[in-house]
């Protein structure tokens, strides 16, 4: 079933049509949105988009599952990450020795999430927010301390969540997340906390390991 | 180039092109930064208002990417190709990487092609919206410009949740896809397909059908089938002079070879054709739209990458594809590491696609290095921007926005 070409032309136009209907016509669709505008504007510091996770946003390590194979720095297309030595107290051999972990500038990262996507025991992950401003182009430049916090989320301190729903009559709808929160039943909460107790469980160190797992 | 004029001669410099300048007619500049599109300029020469010479002036965003892709690693070419028209961002990478996969010996398995397929219909239907919006303005017609760069979102989000970023998707690597489609995303897709429809009778009404744009549209910068296949053109604007070329048509690539639409070709071929070419277009991109993601509904969440990638993979990857991961998100394709530095077999190939503007030609050699021995890109805009030195001349000076904006001229992409 392959494409298959349709010959078409121009709507015609008739005199009448031309004079009348046309603009008729075009002046009733300017007065219906006159009155009944789509309105999609954000009002940004005051509310701020909740992006859903998945979004490729600022990438934050997980010390303890890196295994310093450089794979982020060799597949980075910016050049934007880089291996830093460090001296660490290995636990396992119970010893001092040095080891490369990554460190990232955000002056050329484009966050295309080929580092997060290549890594070998999932030591990175991106954060779902993207909108930070940084004083000075030198604080672009993580250490390997502050590549291990997930930034500061300025936005979520001043605004409200907000969310982009489909919707078939007005195309994006702008909906708060309180709102939301009344919105969704009691069933359906109960059913992600028994989501997420199971994923702890598969998985025993979440997030937390990277507040507590520098050794130096 | 005639050098002489009565008496003295005109210098001719290295590097600068000096034209003679008949009697009662002035040079007009527009651009290089001008209210529309990128950067790029036209040389105009009027008598009246009648223009009598059209020179369009391009390579001012030059960035000398083929040179660049000879220095990157094979992977590390994708985002960088994608910079040429972020709008049309999967389209624009597509045949390199069909290229790289012939070169490869590999071929993406059914769901991959579907998925891609997917991204590159909604990267389209973005494009062209964002066309018309700039065909819009140049009319001094706000109202479509706010509309169709605000239904333009509405697509850029789903392309967001296909692919995690709104615009540089980077979605297609060797072998297959970055991710599989989230659970809720056949759900949003059809509501936005429902929605564009309907909004497209709308755009027909307030823009293409009013009589204020018509009359500057009509029987403007007609093209004859004979030019248009003489000076090469491609995309909507060829298809809009009557001719029956589409490489969706002609070649198919990924799934619309298993896929049922039409490709609407108008005769035309005025600026009014184009514009209704890319209507049209956009018409049949929410057909298949809505068909690919029934496709991906029925069938199972496996087969998103090559077997010869994908076998080696180890637990953490599945797990991170299924989301048992918690902070690492859901239906991931992690990257092999070797794709880091990937080595291809020794060989030339050559791919191409139908983009948003036209056919996209990538021609790639290899010479079994870590890197590209050359590529050699062929963009759409760079095949339709001829057409205004023999369109133009004969119309008049307000005539060129409506010429100009009816080509989707996008000058980045021709540029590289």
């Amino acid at each position: 079933m392959p494409a298959k070409v349709a010959l078409k032309r121009n709507p015609k136009k008739n005199p009448l049509g031309r004079v009348f209907v046309g603009n008729i016509g075009a002046l009733a669709i300017g007065l219906k949105y006159f009155l009944d505008p789509n309105r999609i504007t954000l009002l940004y510091p005051h509310e701020y988009i909740k992006l859903r996770q998945g979004y490729r946003g600022f990438i934050v390590l997980i010390q303890d599952k890196c295994i310093s194979c450089s794979s982020c720095a060799r597949i980075c297309p910016a050049r934007a990450m880089k291996m830093l030595s460090v001296k660490v107290f290995d636990k396992r051999l119970k010893k001092e020795m040095v080891k490369k972990f990554p460190v990232i500038n955000y002056n050329r990262c484009i966050f295309c999430g080929y580092c997060v996507d290549v890594c070998p025991t999932e030591a990175l992950y991106h954060v779902p927010y993207h909108d930070l401003v940084y004083m000075n182009m030198q604080d672009m430049i993580l250490s390997l301390e502050d590549f291990q916090k997930e930034p500061e989320n300025v936005s979520a301190k001043e605004g409200i969540p907000v969310r982009y729903v489909f919707d078939e009559k007005r195309g994006l709808v702008k909906i708060k997340q309180e709102e939301e929160k009344k919105e969704i039943s009691q069933p359906v909460e109960q059913t992600k906390q028994q989501e997420s107790t199971k994923q702890q469980t598969n998985n025993p160190e979440p997030k937390s390991v990277n507040k507590g797992g520098v050794n130096q | 180039m005639e050098s002489s004029t009565s008496g003295s001669v005109v210098p001719h410099l290295p590097g600068m092109e000096v034209s003679e300048l008949s009697k009662n007619t002035y040079e007009v500049y527009i651009g290089p930064a001008h209210p529309g599109s990128g950067h790029m300029r036209i040389i105009v020469e009027v008598d009246g208002d009648i223009m009598v010479r059209v020179d369009p002036d391009i390579g001012f965003v030059h960035r000398t990417m083929e040179k660049l892709a000879e220095g990157r690693d094979w992977i590390k070419n994708i985002p960088l190709f994608e910079r040429m028209a972020i709008l049309d961002a999967c389209n624009i990478t597509l045949p390199y990487v069909e290229a790289v996969e012939k070169l490869l010996g590999t071929e993406p398995p059914e769901r991959a092609r579907y998925l891609r397929t997917l991204l590159c219909e909604i990267n389209r239907i973005a494009s062209h919206l964002y066309g018309m919006g700039i065909f819009g303005v140049f009319l001094g017609h706000s109202t479509l410009y706010m509309w169709a760069f605000g239904d333009r979102e509405v697509f850029i989000d789903l392309a967001e949740q296909m692919s995690g970023a709104r615009l540089t998707h980077s979605y297609p690597v060797f072998g297959g896809v970055r991710r599989d489609i989230p659970d809720d995303f056949p759900e949003g897709a059809r509501k936005a397909t429902r929605y564009m429809r309907n909004r497209l009778n709308e755009y027909a009404k307030i823009f293409l059908n009013n009589p204020n744009i018509r009359s500057r549209l009509e029987n403007v910068g007609v093209m004859s089938k004979n030019l248009a296949t003489e000076l090469g053109i491609v995309g909507p604007n060829l298809r809009a002079s009557g001719v029956r070329y589409d490489v969706r048509l002609n070649e198919p690539y990924e799934a619309y070879g298993e896929l049922e639409f039409e490709i609407p070709v108008f005769e035309e071929g005025d600026s009014l054709a184009r514009a209704w070419a890319r209507v049209e277009e956009i018409r049949q991109s929410l057909n298949i739209i809505d068909k690919v993601v029934d496709w991906l509904e029925k069938h199972p969440r496996e087969n998103f990458m090559h077997e010869k990638f994908w076998k080696t993979a180890p637990k953490l990857y599945k797990d991170v594809y299924t989301g048992q991961i918690d902070y690492a998100g859901k239906y991931r394709v992690k990257l092999m590491p070797l794709f880091a530095s990937l080595k291809v077999p020794p060989g030339k190939a050559f791919a191409r696609v139908e983009a948003g503007r036209g056919e996209m030609v990538y021609y790639v050699e290899s010479d079994g290095k870590d890197v590209p021995y050359r590529v050699r890109v062929v963009s759409p805009s760079f095949r339709n921007v001829i057409a205004f030195k023999y369109l133009m001349p004969g119309h008049r000076l307000m005539d060129l926005p409506a010429i100009y904006g009816s080509f989707d001229y996008f000058p980045p992409e021709w540029d590289r």
